[in-house]
């Protein structure tokens, strides 16, 4: 339960709900041209999915079962709280924004 | 109510959740507030420094204090030194029906402290819980509006019809109504896991004074015996009648100490003096999810253990488990950061839905509202910007009011009060969309003043710069929303809007 640790679930949870949020036609017409092909969506879809399974994964190994899912879903909430704001907001910061939180997501795995 | 079953569910959602709206709101807030109850008290007591003071020498200057203050008490109780309290409470029961009292000490000397007198945190986790009430119909009445919440909570899950689809929307653009409904289901939906555990356990947290039923029936009245057979408490040993020296205190915790992981919470002394006195060493509950605190009891002549608590039974381990979940005591600063943005959403569904219900009644124009929609318009005002108005005076008086004053403590809550009602007040009095400006404006500087007022008043410096910090956000927060309202009142001149209307539309 570092802050390292939640920093690796936030930026997981942040990057998979960014791509769920792009699969979504009216939030991917906000930043790209249209609304997505049907492989690009489902694409998204998997790697947004894939993304809260890992960050459910991180949770669990850096912060036990005990108390990995309670932060897990902590985790979620917070990103879900950025992402809403920046979709209302400031929606062309989403794509640069869930690519920089791969790599954030590798720094605090390496400090964790 | 012959429609279908989600718009009966709608109407359900409607009205349990404006019923308990006001109350929930209070509870949300200072729930929030106390995830930080630690860091309140401490900057409610700028005299005190942690002090490094052994847990049983200072245990034994409670208890010396205690045998001059109460040599015939059948209970004392001394809690030790904390991070959040470094001092000595002393508090003591003489007889089972008389009030509890109780003293502070300074940790170094023993005596009564010269610190301000304060609640501290405390304050505000006793609104939380019991609305500083007489404990039985404070918790009554905070249970019961928390079981209305649930069902608001389940039938509102079931009246939104978009959960997936609108999961990342908020439509500032759109009309008022729009905005805020948006910015209720978000805050709602996204912390949804949240406020339902906060919910649920909180209610389980209540449940002894809820449902006293089922203990009051099956141990006759003996309700003490429940908490010994579940593993809580230690059994009461009666007084033998005869006065016997106890064994010094010090030497007992090290002994207690080295069973234990856990640093000292309290030492109890049951029938002090008596040839038959307990003594048992309470310890901080072990790093997990149960809300639960290892004990060893001791003989207080002989010195023999005679009871050991830490393993409970399942369904006991459980419901403290609950509790563990609902204080989030295990969480360490940046899940504790996620818990209080989760509180903070989960005031914010709560205040938006309140606003909602106004919004979503406007009268047409030209019409002046009934009396029921500016009832609810003043409420929400009087809660929604009161109840921060109220917390603010709370912390200033804290710095203002004399150190010297008599029953100053109780002074600090009766300026929350005070300020909370005055707020109401003028709520009732004028439920317009300039008075949500003008005390959005006036909390914004109560909140803003805290810093400064802590500066001039006490000599910490940077001592407390994350309170200060946060105070200075929460102020800004309000400032802003202050302002926003202030700039849509020109196009909002051209056709009648609430504040909230103009609020959503910023």
């Amino acid at each position: 339960m570092t802050p390292s640790s939640v920093a690796l679930n936030l930026a997981l949870s942040f990057a998979g709900l960014a791509a769920l949020c792009l699969a979504m036609d009216r939030h991917h017409r906000a930043i790209f041209h249209g609304a997505p092909s049907r492989a690009r969506a489902r694409a998204l879809r998997w790697t947004g999915w894939c993304g809260i399974a890992a960050s459910f994964a991180a949770a669990v190994i850096t912060a036990d079962w005990n108390f990995g899912p309670v932060q897990w879903i902590g985790s979620l909430t917070g990103a879900a709280l950025i992402l809403v704001g920046l979709v209302s907001y400031r929606p062309r910061w989403i794509r640069p924004a869930a690519l920089a939180a791969l790599p954030l997501a590798a720094a605090a795995a390496f400090l964790t | 109510m012959k429609q279908g079953f989600r718009q009966s569910m709608a109407w359900l959602h409607t009205w349990a959740g404006l019923v308990t709206g006001w109350v929930m709101f209070a509870v949300f807030v200072t729930g929030t507030a106390t995830y930080y109850r630690t860091d309140i008290s401490l900057w409610m007591r700028p005299e005190l420094r942690a002090a490094a003071v052994e847990p049983g020498i200072a245990a034994e200057r409670g208890a010396a204090y205690l045998k001059v203050h109460a040599p015939k008490a059948v209970s004392w109780f001394v809690s030790v030194p904390q991070e959040d309290r470094p001092l000595i409470g002393v508090y003591w029961l003489d007889s089972f029906e008389a009030p509890i009292q109780q003293a502070t000490l300074d940790a170094e000397t023993g005596a009564p402290t010269t610190a301000r007198a304060t609640q501290g945190g405390d304050f505000l986790y006793r609104v939380h819980y019991e609305l500083q009430m007489m404990p039985e119909v404070g918790r009554w009445i905070v249970g019961a509006s928390a079981m209305v919440l649930l069902v608001a909570l389940v039938s509102g899950i079931v009246t939104h019809r978009r959960i997936f689809a609108d999961f990342f929307t908020f439509r500032r653009d759109r009309s008022a109504q729009r905005g805020w409904l948006d910015a209720h289901n978000f805050t709602g939906v996204l912390a949804l896991p949240f406020h339902l555990m906060i919910t649920y356990t909180g209610i389980v947290t209540l449940a002894f004074t809820l449902m006293p039923w089922g203990v009051a029936s099956a141990y006759k009245g003996d309700a003490m015996r429940f908490f010994v057979e579940t593993g809580q408490t230690p059994a009461w040993r009666a007084a033998a009648g005869r006065p016997a020296e106890a064994l010094p205190l010090a030497p007992l915790m090290a002994r207690a100490q080295a069973e234990v992981s856990e640093p000292l919470e309290m030492v109890i002394v049951n029938n002090p003096g008596d040839a038959a006195s307990t003594v048992a060493a309470v310890f901080e509950e072990p790093k997990g999810l149960a809300h639960r605190h290892p004990q060893v009891v001791f003989e207080a002549v002989s010195g023999a253990v005679i009871a050991r608590l830490g393993t409970l039974k399942p369904v006991a381990h459980v419901f403290t488990s609950f509790l563990g979940l609902h204080e989030a005591h295990f969480a360490g600063p940046a899940l504790r950061v996620l818990f209080f943005l989760c509180g903070v959403m989960g005031s914010a569904t709560i205040a938006t839905g309140l606003v909602l219900w106004a919004v979503a009644r406007a009268p047409k124009p030209g019409t002046a509202p009934d009396f029921g929609l500016r009832f609810v318009r003043g409420l929400n005002l009087g809660t929604i910007l009161g109840l921060p108005i109220g917390i603010a005076a709370f912390f200033l008086a804290n710095r203002l009011l004399p150190v010297a004053l008599e029953a100053r403590a109780t002074w600090e809550g009766g300026v929350f009060f005070g300020a909370w009602g005055l707020a109401a007040v003028v709520g009732l009095l004028r439920p317009h969309d300039r008075t949500w400006r003008e005390m959005g404006t006036a909390a914004a500087l109560l909140f803003l003043a805290i810093p400064l007022v802590s500066a001039l008043t006490t000599d910490r410096g940077f001592d407390f710069i994350g309170f200060d910090a946060a105070m200075i956000a929460i102020g800004l927060a309000l400032a802003w929303g202050a302002r926003k309202v202030s700039r849509y009142r020109g196009p909002a001149r051209t056709r009648p809007a609430t504040a909230p209307e103009s609020l959503a539309r910023a």
